[in-house]
């Protein structure tokens, strides 16, 4: 063999190779205009919605505004008395379960470390959720009161209904869902990590953050119920019905989901049956919203009878979702070296116990941001709710999985459809609010991934 | 149930030299009537024509803990191992030694079951194992592994802390005494007590790479296995750390059978008792070349691949 045989190859070769250069190089100019186009028209979007919004939701200070049952608008309340020093206790008792346990570690050196998580949760949280619902109901009874006084008949909707009529099931609820739901997320990600780090303050820093910006906030805007003036409207029930269903379709989706892709990934066998159960996992998760919501449809709403519930709502989102979770969880699992899994199977574990002490645990901070994500894609869903019928608009707080229901991008969709402008605005202030929720979860998604990676 | 293994195989040693074949296809063929007898005789004695290199001039009255024979492996349809037979004396370090790829670590998991986890691995043959064959399906793979532990070439730390780790095994194979003994034992074992005593709350991936490794050696200890496999325990390890597990196998050699893969030649000359060299042929199918005690493969080895190797130091 001569080596001229290799050159005139190489010779032969080389023009293709710098003309696929310069279509890449073109390809990358193209991909780059139009990122920067869709960056900057994304921009403006925000700007407007975001100036538009800002009218309903900073009105001045804590002044407030109440619907009387008439349609007048009382404005102009002033903040209660006695509820600043409430406002500034609160985030100091979000705080301590992330800083307390580290003080306490540095008082007493050697307390070990399970005993500081152990003080982290069972203390300091349960103290945090109690001066919540002290606070909201020092709130509540404050404008109730006010009302009264200024001879407001009722103010309807515009209370929180945490004291006097309502139920201890709602109570429960709005705390569980309103702060106990973030938080426990929050604190899972963080206590879960199997190698505790050194606590990081980005997670207080952003729950204060987000506190003061509320503190600052008109609260009648996220505590009050739609309404057929925009400044008496508010998201509650489309907020409260959001985190409603977002727990249902967590409670289902994610067990199911893990449960799929701990068969899929530790048991299942590589064969015909598990590489088309496979394929056809990465097809669901390319299947149109829209038919979800059919699909929900016809089985939950018609057939299961679940009418158009919270529940059959939770249970077509979990079926949307479902895909995701499963690949998400499925890679989660992959990150677990194998060397993991044999140290585990010499040491004569089962099968089960490899899984259960082993895989599970050092995956499941992947899993959870994964269905971090999964919930964060579905909480802006429209379309299969609207196919099985979720109703638009909802003046009162749904009291069981049974009870219609309605959620934020739907309220939004309301709104924008409708011709007032004052309605448009507060559309806008809405999708502030969903975006924010938005940008908190992934946050914590992105949180979570970091604290729980394992440098193996 | 001690028995004199290689007396046995002296006093057939003349047949089975005179038959010995250079190449694999003989090791399928019927076995010579000799062996017959033997086996008849009630020995349980082997002569598989791969075995003609054994030493036959060991005196030493010894109790084998794993008697291999025959024992092939596929990945798929590939031939990883071939036909090897091989005793594992009790209480002893045994060593593999071998180039890349002949098939010594292969072999290794062979002895715990550890090949039943890979997809589309196939063993066949027979070792025995307190008069059972472990690689019959009917054996519990689970039982397998509690009594023959295994410690692998990269340190392999659970990320959970220094006693979780230790404990683990004990706790999941249902070991009801006092955990803090156990573990603390263990670590005294693995020669690592002293240095972790003081922070058994730390993670175990927190240690230096050569505590790590006798963390995995404490942690296979605290499930009180029989037999311990090694698969080239130091070689991602510094010099000072490849000593220290070095002695460390020594001493445990006092309570335990060491079977230790490693392709490091003193390594082998200073810590092993006994030693198996193994070569794969071009088609890369490992076979046994030669098993004898330490010092006779190393100063006077019978086959000349094995002479070369030593000497050549290749691999
Ligand atoms: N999981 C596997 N699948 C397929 N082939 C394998 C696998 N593990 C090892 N082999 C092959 O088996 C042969 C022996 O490998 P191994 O036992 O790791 O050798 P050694 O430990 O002596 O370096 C090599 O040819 C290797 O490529
Ligand atoms: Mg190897």
């Amino acid at each position: 063999m001569s080596a001229a045989a290799p050159s005139a190859q190489l010779t032969a070769y080389a023009p293709r190779v710098r003309a696929r250069r310069s279509i890449s190089v073109g390809f990358m100019v193209i991909a780059l205009l139009a990122i920067t186009v869709s960056i900057l028209m994304l921009g403006a979007l925000i700007v407007e919605i975001a100036v538009d919004g800002a009218a309903r939701l900073f009105t001045d200070g804590g002044a407030v505004s109440v619907e009387a049952r008439d349609g007048s608008i009382v404005s102009d309340l002033p903040t209660p008395e006695g509820m600043g020093w409430l406002r500034w206790v609160l985030p100091i008792a979000i705080l301590l379960p992330f800083v307390g346990p580290r003080l306490v570690h540095s008082i007493m050196a050697d307390v070990p470390r399970i005993t500081e998580r152990v003080m982290g949760l069972a203390v300091v949280a349960p103290v945090a959720v109690f001066l919540h619902i002290l606070y909201v109901r020092f709130e509540s009874a404050y404008f109730i009161e006010y009302a009264k006084a200024v001879d407001i008949d009722g103010a309807t909707g515009n209370i929180f209904p945490l004291f006097g009529e309502a139920s201890g099931f709602q109570i429960v609820r709005l705390v569980i869902m309103g702060i106990g739901l973030p938080l426990a997320l929050l604190l899972m990600g963080w206590f879960w990590s199997h190698r505790m780090r050194k606590p990081s303050l980005l997670i207080p820093a952003i729950l204060i953050g987000a506190w003061i910006v509320y503190l600052f906030m008109d609260p009648w805007f996220l505590s009050s119920y739609p309404s057929r003036s925009p400044s008496g409207a508010g998201i509650f029930s489309a907020v409260t019905g959001t985190f409603y269903m977002m727990t249902i379709t967590a409670a289902i989706a994610f067990p199911l989901g893990v449960g799929a892709a701990v068969y899929l990934e530790e048991y299942a066998r590589r064969n015909w049956f598990s590489r088309m159960i496979q394929v056809n996992i990465s097809n669901l998760a390319g299947v149109p919203s829209i038919i979800y919501g059919l699909l929900g449809l016809q089985v939950f709403v018609r057939v299961l009878e679940f009418e158009r519930s919270v529940l059959a709502g939770a249970c077509t989102m979990a079926l949307l979702v479902m895909p995701i979770i499963i690949v998400s969880a499925q890679e989660a699992l992959r990150t677990v070296p194998p060397s993991m899994r044999e140290a585990a199977y010499a040491v004569g574990a089962t099968r089960w116990q490899v899984v259960r002490h082993h895989v599970l645990p050092y995956a499941f901070g992947g899993m959870l941001t994964g269905n971090i994500l999964a919930m964060s894609r579905a909480i802006g869903e429209t379309a299969p709710l609207i196919a099985i019928g979720a109703l638009t608009f909802i003046a009162f707080l749904a009291d069981s999985p049974t009870d219609d229901f309605t959620v934020m991008p739907i309220q939004i969709y309301n709104w924008v459809a409708r011709p007032q402008a004052g309605f448009h605005e507060i559309a806008a202030s809405a999708i502030i609010v969903l975006m924010v929720i938005l940008l908190l979860m992934n946050a914590a998604a992105i949180i979570m991934r970091q604290r729980t990676r394992t440098d193996w | 149930m001690a028995r004199n293994f290689f007396t046995v195989m002296r006093s057939s040693a003349p047949s089975s030299t005179a038959a010995r074949p250079s190449t694999s296809s003989t090791a399928t063929a019927p076995p010579p009537p000799n062996m017959k007898e033997a086996a008849a005789a009630g020995v349980g004695v082997h002569l598989d024509p791969s075995l003609e290199a054994v030493r036959h001039d060991l005196t030493e009255d010894i109790e084998m803990a794993l008697e291999l024979r025959d024992v092939s492996v596929f990945y798929g349809t590939f031939q990883a191992v071939d036909k090897i037979s091989l005793p594992i004396p009790k209480n002893r370090v045994t060593a593999l030694i071998g180039p890349s790829g002949c098939g010594k670590s292969t072999l290794l998991r062979c002895l715990n079951r550890m090949n039943d986890l890979i997809p589309g691995a196939r063993v066949e043959g027979d070792i025995r194992f307190e008069n059972r064959n472990l690689i019959d399906p009917t054996v519990d793979a689970v039982e397998v592994r509690r009594r023959i532990g295994m410690v692998f070439q990269k340190p392999n730390p659970f990320p959970k802390s220094i006693y979780e780790n230790v404990a683990f095994g004990a706790r999941i194979n249902g070991y009801s005494g006092d955990m803090d003994r156990l573990v603390e034992d263990a670590l005294r074992r693995a020669a690592l007590w002293d240095e972790v005593k003081d922070e058994l709350d730390k993670s175990g991936l927190a240690l230096s790479g050569g505590q790590q490794q006798r963390l995995c050696i404490a942690r296979a200890i605290a499930v009180q296995p029989e037999i311990i496999l090694m698969d080239e325990p130091a070689s991602a390890l510094d010099p000072v750390a490849t000593l220290k597990i070095e002695d460390l196998m020594r001493e445990l050699a006092e309570h335990y059978t060491i079977v230790v893969v490693t392709h490091n030649m003193q390594q082998a000359g200073r810590v092993s008792d006994y030693t198996a060299f193994l070569l794969a042929g071009e088609e890369r199918v490992g076979r046994l070349v030669e098993f004898g005690p330490t010092q006779e493969i190393f100063t006077n080895p019978l086959d000349q691949r094995t002479e070369d190797y030593i000497t050549g130091r290749y691999g």
